[in-house]
Parts: structure tokens; sequence; C-alpha cells
């Protein structure tokens, strides 16, 4: 089956960015720009895997992962958080809130694909 | 029981009767019947509904037209097939048994599950997940079921969230701390009053009413359920088949009507985020603030001159020291703000300046990987310029980020056992090609006993890598080397280079914050400056310190002490 991946983040440069390298890689890319709409795109599409930003409009990233997280229908899907946030804490903090991962922006093109199939294999 | 047709030109006899003295022809009326024939010809098939109240999925205005989630998407997907829907308004149990004998076709908002299925038909694809949610006062967190112990919880009567939480709470002890209402608005009411603790109502009623009684919703989320469109058995497959392809395109699409309509009636009324705009206010009232305490207290301060000129020399005394106390004070509360505000605007800096270098790293490393297509060798080059122009950036952002955590004493060292010489042999390798394209002799003498060493294993690299790509920058040729030695449980690591050397007078500034011994216009060599300031920050913290011995033209020497925390390198 075609790996499914949805992507929560505002920023259109950034989110063309691992649209690009994703469906470079074969997988199918979901995008949403604010928090409730990827609450609803995830509980709509049933993705693969979530990547998920932080800081973002109306609802942030720490309340979305813990809405998916306590969402009976996505609570196993692999949740990676992809943010610009590198103050100490940030990581810890959102993989407390149930991450699967925490990727600190900016990414690495060359490997970004092969560390969400690493996610997706875990 | 009422039918009310939408959406289809049908005649308005209320109207056509206030005309009645006209009296219309025969020919007149023939033509018309003749006229609607056709009409309701091409209008295609008509789909009886049975609908109830249950707002926002399925409702009507007194008087009013029909809408509801479910309602507004059957319209939308009623008017791309043709069919002529025909809303039969009632309650909940009579449109059940209208469906099973026939007189409507189709019911919005059933949940499915196998007793029903044996007697309805359903499409695939849900329109709507839902579940029972826990709503509490403001300011009160619930994190699991668990914390609902000795709660008095408010439900419907009879309702799926009463046998549920009946269910989950069986002894009569419990059972006496339901409160039961007749409607959901009562339930809301009655966790405002301080009747009851917490309320459990749908999702979807909850989010739309919550606010209004003051109330916030728990992560809690109970009994999740699929809701369909569900048809009399047997009779309207074609229906159900063309609403699941609706619905598997309209959900695929981040903007469709469908995910509008989610917006319109879910959400819009819910939006309570903080908007930009607000941020900024709220930081100009603080500056506001802060400007109108000054200069009240420059009032404050005029006043009490002219108060202590009347007063006796002995009091006058005291008054001095209770003004410059809160002086003091407001100069203390002053500098702690401003500290916030650094801090925050420092994360937030570093926040806004990394989304932006992702795209440029992120876009130029697929543009030189050939990813989209070739490009050229002067191409490449100019790619290549760009790529470690933003990687140049980026280690000034991290530079700038590390020296405002080291100075908000943010700082936090996570202490970990690692092996000393594997970690060593991985700063040799990570620097190996910096060294190899200037040249230079990379040399590792690892020292007598390779052990475990505690210690925040990501900043002690950092110091070290800092210090070998310092000695490697500053080195045209000859060798930098890397050892170290255990003396007094300290541990002692030398990076030795035979570069240009640091005249005496230098050495001292060497360790400050943007400070390069050549700081002429002609500096040839790249770098913050910043690195040398935070390593030795670093190691301070660490309970070590950096030294160094240099001469011109010979080389320099740095080493880094580390005070051992079990007393010595723990052998494997």
């Amino acid at each position: 089956m075609q790996v499914t991946v949805l992507i929560i983040e505002d920023n259109r440069d950034n989110y063309y960015l691992m649209q690009y390298l994703l469906e470079n890689k074969g997988y199918k890319v979901l995008g949403a720009d604010s928090g409730w709409l990827g609450l609803e795109m995830a509980i709509h599409n049933t993705p693969s895997i979530i990547l998920l930003d932080i800081q973002l409009p109306e609802m942030d990233g720490y309340t979305v992962l813990r809405r998916l997280r306590s969402n009976p229908f996505l609570s196993g899907i692999p949740i990676v958080v992809v943010s610009s946030y590198a103050m100490t804490g940030n990581k810890e903090q959102a993989l407390s809130a149930g991450a699967t991962g925490y990727i600190e922006k900016p990414i690495d093109p060359l490997r970004f694909a092969d560390q969400i199939e690493s996610y997706l294999k875990a | 029981m009422s039918l009310s047709p939408r959406r289809m030109a049908q005649p308005d006899f209320r109207r056509s009767s206030g005309f009645s003295s006209l009296r219309p022809s025969l020919h007149r009326v023939l033509a018309y019947i003749l006229f609607m024939m056709v009409i309701s010809h091409m209008g295609g098939r008509v789909v009886k509904v049975g609908i109830y109240m249950n707002p926002p999925k399925v409702y009507w205005e007194e008087g009013g037209e029909p809408s509801g989630i479910f309602v507004d998407i059957l319209d939308h997907i009623a008017a791309a097939e043709g069919w002529q829907v025909e809303y039969h308004k009632d309650t909940w149990e009579n449109c059940l048994s209208l469906l099973q004998d026939g007189s409507v076709d189709l019911m919005p908002d059933v949940a499915y599950n196998s007793e029903r299925d044996k007697v309805m038909d359903f499409h695939q694809n849900p329109v709507l997940y839902s579940w029972t949610q826990i709503y509490v006062k403001r300011g009160i967190a619930l994190n699991s079921l668990l914390d609902l112990e000795g709660l008095r919880l408010a439900v419907l009567r009879n309702s799926v969230q009463a046998k549920l939480l009946q269910g989950l709470f069986s002894t009569p002890a419990d059972s006496s701390r339901m409160v039961f209402a007749s409607s959901f608005d009562e339930v809301l009411a009655l966790v405002r009053d301080g009747e009851a603790d917490a309320a459990a109502t749908n999702f979807y009623f909850g989010r739309m009413n919550a606010r209004k009684y003051g109330l916030e919703e728990t992560d809690i989320l109970l009994e999740p359920s699929t809701l369909f469109f569900a048809a009399k058995q047997g009779y309207f497959g074609d229906i159900l088949n063309a609403i699941d392809n609706h619905l598997n395109q309209l959900k695929s699409i981040p903007d469709s009507y469908y995910y509008q309509v989610l917006n319109k009636y879910v959400f819009s009324s819910n939006k309570y985020s903080l908007p930009r705009w607000s941020i900024l206010l709220a930081l100009s009232l603080i500056f506001a603030l802060l400007i109108s305490i000054l200069i009240g207290n420059i009032f404050r301060k005029q006043v009490r001159k002219r108060t202590a000129e009347l007063h006796k020399a002995n009091l006058e005394m005291e008054k001095r020291i209770e003004q410059r106390t809160e002086e003091l004070a407001m100069a203390m509360h002053k500098a702690q703000v401003a500290d916030m505000l650094k801090s925050a605007f420092l994360a937030t800096m570093s926040h806004e300046l990394r989304t932006p270098l992702n795209s440029v790293i992120g876009f130029t490393g697929i543009l030189l990987k050939e990813m989209p297509g070739k490009i050229n060798e002067e191409q490449s080059k100019m790619l290549s310029i760009i790529q470690g122009s933003a990687r140049h950036l980026l280690s000034l952002i991290n530079d700038v980020l590390d020296i405002s955590k080291i100075e908000a004493g943010q700082l936090d060292l996570h202490y970990s056992n690692v092996n000393l010489y594997s970690l060593l042999e991985n700063a040799i390798q990570l620097v190996g090609v910096q060294a190899a394209a200037k040249g230079l002799n990379l040399v590792f003498k690892p020292g007598s006993e390779p052990g475990d060493i505690t210690v925040d294993e990501r900043r002690f690299e950092q110091v070290i890598l800092n210090l070998l790509s310092n000695a490697i920058k500053f080195c045209d040729e000859g060798e930098v080397s890397l050892s170290y030695t255990v003396k007094d449980k300290q541990l002692y690591l030398m990076v030795k280079d035979t570069g240009i050397g640091i005249p005496p007078e230098k050495q001292s500034k060497l360790f400050q914050p943007f400070v390069q011994v050549d700081m002429g216009i002609n500096r040839k060599h790249e770098g913050t400056g910043l690195g040398l300031f935070i390593s030795r920050r670093i190691m301070n913290l660490m309970g070590g310190d950096i030294t160094l011995e240099s001469e011109v033209n010979k080389g320099s020497l740095f080493t880094v002490i580390l005070p051992l925390k079990n007393g010595g390198i723990q052998c494997k």
C-alpha cells in the first residue's frame, strides 16, 4: 500500500520542501496549514505518518499532538515533530506530549526522506 | 408533519392564490402542468430524507430551512448528482420508523452498529467521527478517566453517555454521583451552576456550546463512533455509492466544501487563539505600563523631595533610604522584565530565522543533488556558495542562541557515561576532511587508559570540535594533534597546532565574545568569534576550564581541563 504522509505546516516554502523530498521518495503527501485542519485531515484520511510543526495558527502543535494521541482512531500513527524551536526543552516537551520523533529545522535534504522512512518502520 | 421541498422550482400556491382574481384560463393551466412535468423530469430523482434536531449535525431554525453538517453535505452531493431532496422534519424515533415503512428513503447522522446494520444499509466512508467528550469549568485539569473519580458527572438521561459512564462506575456509591438532565444544554448548565463537576456530551454539541457555559473541553475521549447516512435496506445502493464517491473525493482535498462545512459549523464559532496583533498589543501595554510606572515614580520622587524639606533632618535620612530601596526595587523589576523580554525575543528570533533558512538550505541541497535536473559547473559552484553561506549563517544563529542560553542560565547539562576514546575518535573523523583539504597532518594520541567518563556528551563534543577546527583554521602547514592524560582526578585534553600563534597581549582577549586576533578589514579567517567564548563557558559550567599557551609563528596549545566526577576514568 502507498505510504500517505500528512504534513501540518503553515509555512508554504517549508511545506513544499518536505513535499518535494517525500514525493520524490514515492510517498503520497497531504498538507494542512493550521492545527485544526491538520486534526480533521488526520481523522478523515488516516495517514501512515504525520509530520507536525509546533508554531501553527489557531491551535499550536503541542495541542494538536495531545488531541491526536488521545483520539482512539489515531493513537497508533507515528507523529514526527519538525520544528524550528531549538531552545532547551523543546524536544523533551514534544516527546513527552507523545511525539514519536523530533527533527530540528533546518532539515538535511539528503537524509530527510530516509529519516521519515525509519520512523515508519519503527 | 410537513414536507419541505428545497432547491427546486416548485409552484408557490400561496402566492398564486393571492392573484386568484385573475382566474387563469384552462390552456394556461394545462401549459403549466406540462411545464412542471418537464421540470420534474429534468430534476432527476427525488430523495426523501427524514431529519430531526441534533445541532450542529442536523437541525432547523424555527420555521426555517434545514441546515447542519449532514444537510449541507447532502445538498452539495445532490446538486452534483441532480437529485431533488425533500426534507421531512420529525423526531429521531419517528424518523426511524418512517425509514422502515418506506415513507423516507434516507436518514442522516446514524451511528453504525451491528444491530442497525441488520435493518438498514450504510455507505462505507463515514461522514463524521464522533465521540463522547468530558467538559469542565475553565482552569480545572482533567487528564484521564481516573481523575473523574469522586466528581459529580452531569449526563443526559437515557443517553449514550449516561449508559457508558454508569457502566464505567458501576458501584451504587458511584452512580449516586451522576446528575441527570433532560437536554444537552441543561447538562452544561449544571456544571456552570456548580451542581455538577464535569459534563459528558457528544463532541460536536460540546464543541459548539461548551464555551457559552464557561466550560472547557478536556482531553478525555470515550466511545468513538462513526456516523453515516442510513437508507432503507435493499433499495438505495446507488445513492449510497454516490455519497461514498463524493466523500472520498471531498475528504482528500484540504479546502474542499466538506472542510468548509466543518469549519463553518464546528470551528468558526470557536476560534479563540491569540491573533498576532494581540501579542503586539500586549507587548505595547507592558511597555506603556513600564513608562507609566516610571513617570509615576518621578512624580512621587518630586513630592517626596518637597515633603522632605519640611521634615526634620533625621526623618530626611530615613526617607532617603526608603527612596533608594524603592529605586533599587524598581530597577530590579525593570531588569527582570527586560531579561524576560530578551530571552523571549531571542527564542522567537532563532525560530523566525531558522524557518526561512530551512528553505534555503533544503532547496540548495536538492538542486546540488540534481534531483529536479542537471545543472552546469558554474551553477553548481554558485549553489555551493549559497549553501556554505547559509550554513555559516546557521552556525551564527546557533552560537548566538548558545550565548543567550548561557547568559540566561538556561544551558542545562545532561550528564551520561561516555566512552572517551570513541568520542575523541569520532571528533577526529569529523574534522578529517577539513584537515586533509589544507594538507595538514592530523594526529590522535590516545592516553594510557581508554574508559568511560561522566559528561554532557553533546556539549563536550562541541568544545573539542571547536578547538580542533580552530586549530586547523589557523594552521597552514605542519600538524594538529589531540592527546590526553589524567592527573589528580582531572582530565587534561590537549589540542596542539603548529600554526600562526597568538601574541601574549592578545591571549587574554581571546575568550571574549566576537573576538578574533586579526580583526582588521582584511580578516582572512571566517568565523563568528564566539566559539572560544562559548567553549570556555561550557567547561566552566562543568567545573572545568580551558587554558592557552602560545608563541607567535610556532603554534598554540589549548588545554581542556575536566574534573572527573567519579575520581578517575573507569576502565572497562
